[in-house]
């Protein structure tokens, strides 16, 4: 055990704060803060523009294989790049969905063309990535998607035909990885293909979902014949679901150390209003300021914990299984919180507003996208579920 | 002992509801949202022609002289449509405070005449809200100063726009200058009726927030009915039956509280702080966990526009920090709790007052 940062890793973190110091300046200054939930829609432009930025600086996709336009970086390097990242204020990353999964499972899983075709965008920040999974009648449970792909032998391509729903970024996408039914006769999470799809073709829709924040950060996508090229599925019809699987591994990684340094930002925040506007008087609201700042360091004493292990044996443990109902169930108890401290008040829009009707503040915004974080990802049941049969060996439901 | 209410009581409640349920629909509330006042004169006809303006109004000012008892299930119904309409602060907070002050003032008199006839609406401000809702569609509004309560004509102050998390309940600050003229009450009269606003404003809100969970369960319980996953719907899987099963528990737990606080006003005024408390919270409580699980059960569903569920989530979240949130009532509860004359004890328990 050692629970310091080395002196090298004491630079590294002192390198990329003095960098992004240096660079969150000029047209990128207003970025900062901005792109979490609530304004997921602003500067998309200059958000994108801000992911070239990082590739020049040799920031993107930090934990890559340096083989693949990474930097090789190990895990301590991560979390170090994540906590600066947020502690800076800089913007939500356009390229998550790329530089976080269709990346790593393009180099897990991909052959050498693909991973020629399609890494060194991710890596430079030019080409954009959206998950296309979740449809209508597929959303716990994923495996029932109907959407198909047929391959089109006198095109020499595959068609996709149906839907997808929940598909955050679609709108800004270049590329979105899609499981659909190779085969029309299968079920379940069998006879399912892993596609690369190019968004900008005739045969894509991409409608926007308003949300309750009055913003639209996700999307339906339509497929209606939409084309993809015989190299662009990822291993053989039919391997999509273990694809698809290994992927959510990945989602379960390092960025979440991130997300803590956000949350951390929150919580200060909160404080800061408790403080002005006399609620840190109610005990009950000082209880839980304490339990809420209690339960964060669990969460980072558990995460650096997990990566450990993850370290010393390249597979995360099986008590990465319950990490994300923790910071959901915890953010979203942070939310009701900082509602709570705001009083009436809190429910007054932005003021600042920047020509929509309907502006949230920060913790307001924060408060009902918190409402998702339950829900999206694998919902708290679902979670339960799997600490239960997959952590703990209990019975599995009875399935219809 | 009868917790149960009368026929006349029932049927009354029942033409009521009928009345909102039809009226009062999610596409009516959207429509309100675009609407300039968010408010509709017809509806408001509606309500006077159905009485509700007149029931609390004394007989003696052409009202029909009913107690607020008779009027918490009709403003659980107001709740469960999340009735876009300035309502309750007229009838269940301004006419029992104009009520009070009738027979020694001719303005309180002419005014509740008003009110009994639809004619008159009231939007009323305390100092645990700082904002007031609904005040551009108020004639008159009712304003606190230290131990002074005053009656003003809209167009007598300055009232901003504050846009609102939940769009159908339109909420302002106001400027106002108070003088001899404008004021109703000072003293300890004043101090006692701006304590009876609170109650009164805490007793209506926590009717509303009961209703509300009671619109979120039912819409919530049909949801889990209807979406299939794994081949059947939702609602068979337990996680989802334990949410929704806690809810219809705090929910009809909090029935009680609520309307054992309606009797006491009327009843055992002494009484009726740590009643209304004890109601605010309880329903408070119950409508927050009924959107919590109302919003999982709906899944990704429940967190867009689309979807009415956060019509009337958006006004639970509301209402609850209004008219005194959680840590104040019970911070009222623990005082009365802790006074050294506090009926705590083994013969208290089981008093003969409930």
């Amino acid at each position: 055990m050692k629970l310091d940062f080395s002196t090298e890793e004491q630079a590294f973190r002192s390198e990329i704060a003095t960098w992004l110091k240096q660079n969150l300046t000029g047209e990128f200054a207003q970025l900062k803060f901005c792109g979490g939930p609530g304004n997921e829609h602003r500067s998309p432009q200059q958000r994108k523009r801000w992911e070239q930025k990082l590739a020049e600086g040799g920031w993107s996709c930090i934990g890559w294989p340096q083989q693949y336009g990474g930097r090789s970086c190990s895990i301590e390097q991560q979390v170090i790049f994540h906590e600066e990242y947020h502690r800076a204020g800089a913007p939500g990353r356009l390229s998550l969905l790329g530089e976080g999964l269709a990346g790593p499972t393009i180099i897990a899983f991909g052959n050498e063309a693909q991973k020629q075709k399609y890494l060194p965008g991710i890596v430079a920040g030019t080409e954009l990535w959206c998950q296309g999974y979740s449809e209508p009648g597929a959303g716990s449970d994923l495996a029932s998607v109907k959407t198909k792909a047929c391959f089109n032998e006198t095109q020499g391509k595959w068609l996709i035909n149906g839907q997808k729903v929940w598909t955050s970024l679609a709108h800004q996408a270049d590329y979105c990885f899609v499981i659909a039914r190779t085969n029309p006769a299968s079920t379940a999470h069998k006879g399912l293909g892993f596609f690369l799809v190019k968004m900008d073709q005739p045969g894509i829709e991409v409608r926007g979902i308003k949300q309750i924040t009055g913003t639209s950060e996700f999307n339906e996508v339509f497929f209606n014949n939409a084309e993809c090229d015989a190299e662009g599925i990822i291993g053989a019809p039919g391997d999509g679901w273990k694809i698809a699987m290994g992927l959510l591994g990945f989602e379960r990684g390092v960025s979440t150390l991130g997300l803590q340094m956000q949350f951390r930002n929150e919580l200060n925040e909160i404080i800061r209003i408790a403080k002005q506007n006399n609620a840190y008087r109610d005990p009950a609201i000082r209880q839980r300021i304490a339990q809420s700042h209690a339960e964060l360091k669990i969460m980072r004493y558990n995460a650096l914990r997990m990566l450990s292990a993850q370290a010393e044996n390249g597979t995360l443990q099986k008590e990465a299984l319950i990490y994300k109902v923790f910071w959901a169930s915890w953010h979203q108890n942070l939310g009701e919180l900082a509602i709570d401290v705001m009083g009436p008040e809190g429910q007054i829009l932005d003021k600042s507003n920047s020509g929509s009707e309907y502006t949230l503040n920060h913790l307001q915004a924060m408060y009902l996208f918190a409402r998702a974080d339950t829900i999206y990802g694998g919902t708290n049941e679902i979670q339960r579920n799997i600490i239960a049969e997959r952590g703990l060996g209990m019975p599995k439901e009875p399935r219809a | 002992m009868d917790f149960t209410f009368t026929k006349d009581q029932q049927l009354y409640h029942d033409s009521v509801k009928r009345f909102l349920t039809a009226k009062v629909t999610t596409e009516y509330i959207r429509q309100s949202w675009a609407s300039h006042t968010g408010s509709s004169a017809k509806l408001w006809q509606g309500l006077v022609e159905l009485g509700l303006t007149a029931m609390l109004v004394p007989k003696a000012y052409q009202g029909l002289g009913m107690k607020l008892l008779d009027f918490i299930l009709l403003a659980q119904e107001c709740g469960r449509v999340a009735l876009p309409e300035p309502l309750l602060e007229t009838t269940m907070v301004a006419t029992p405070i104009l009520g009070t002050l009738a027979e020694k003032d001719p303005r309180c008199r002419s005014l509740l005449h008003k009110i009994a006839a639809g004619e008159a609406r009231i939007a009323v401000l305390h100092t645990v809200n700082n904002l007031i809702s609904d005040a551009h569609n108020a004639d008159w509004l009712l304003l606190p100063k230290s131990d002074q309560l005053h009656l003003l004509a809209r167009d007598q102050v300055r009232l901003t726009a504050q846009a609102s998390i939940d769009p159908s309940r339109r909420l302002f600050t106001v400027e106002w200058q108070g003088s001899s003229e404008t004021c109703l009450t000072s003293g300890t009269e004043g101090v006692a009726l701006l304590a009876f606003i609170l109650n009164c404003g805490a007793l209506a809100t926590a009717a509303q927030l009961l209703g509300l969970a009671e619109a979120m369960l039912a819409m919530t319980v049909q949801y889990t009915i209807d979406r299939q996953q794994f081949g059947r719907p939702i609602g068979a899987n337990q996680a989802l039956k334990h949410h929704l099963a806690n809810c219809a528990v705090a929910t009809e737990f909090a029935k009680a509280p609520l309307y054992r606080a309606a009797y006491t006003v009327s009843q055992r005024p002494s009484q009726a702080d740590l009643a209304i408390s004890h109601a605010k919270v309880a329903a408070g409580e119950a409508a927050v966990l009924t959107a919590k699980h109302c919003i999982q059960a709906h899944g990704a569903m429940g967190y867009t526009w689309e979807c009415d569920l956060h019509i009337f989530m958006k006004r639970a979240w509301t209402l609850d920090k209004f008219w005194g949130p959680a840590g104040f009532h019970k911070n009222r509860l623990r005082l009365w709790l802790m006074d050294t004359k506090a009926k705590i004890g083994a013969d208290q328990t089981f008093s003969t007052q409930s």
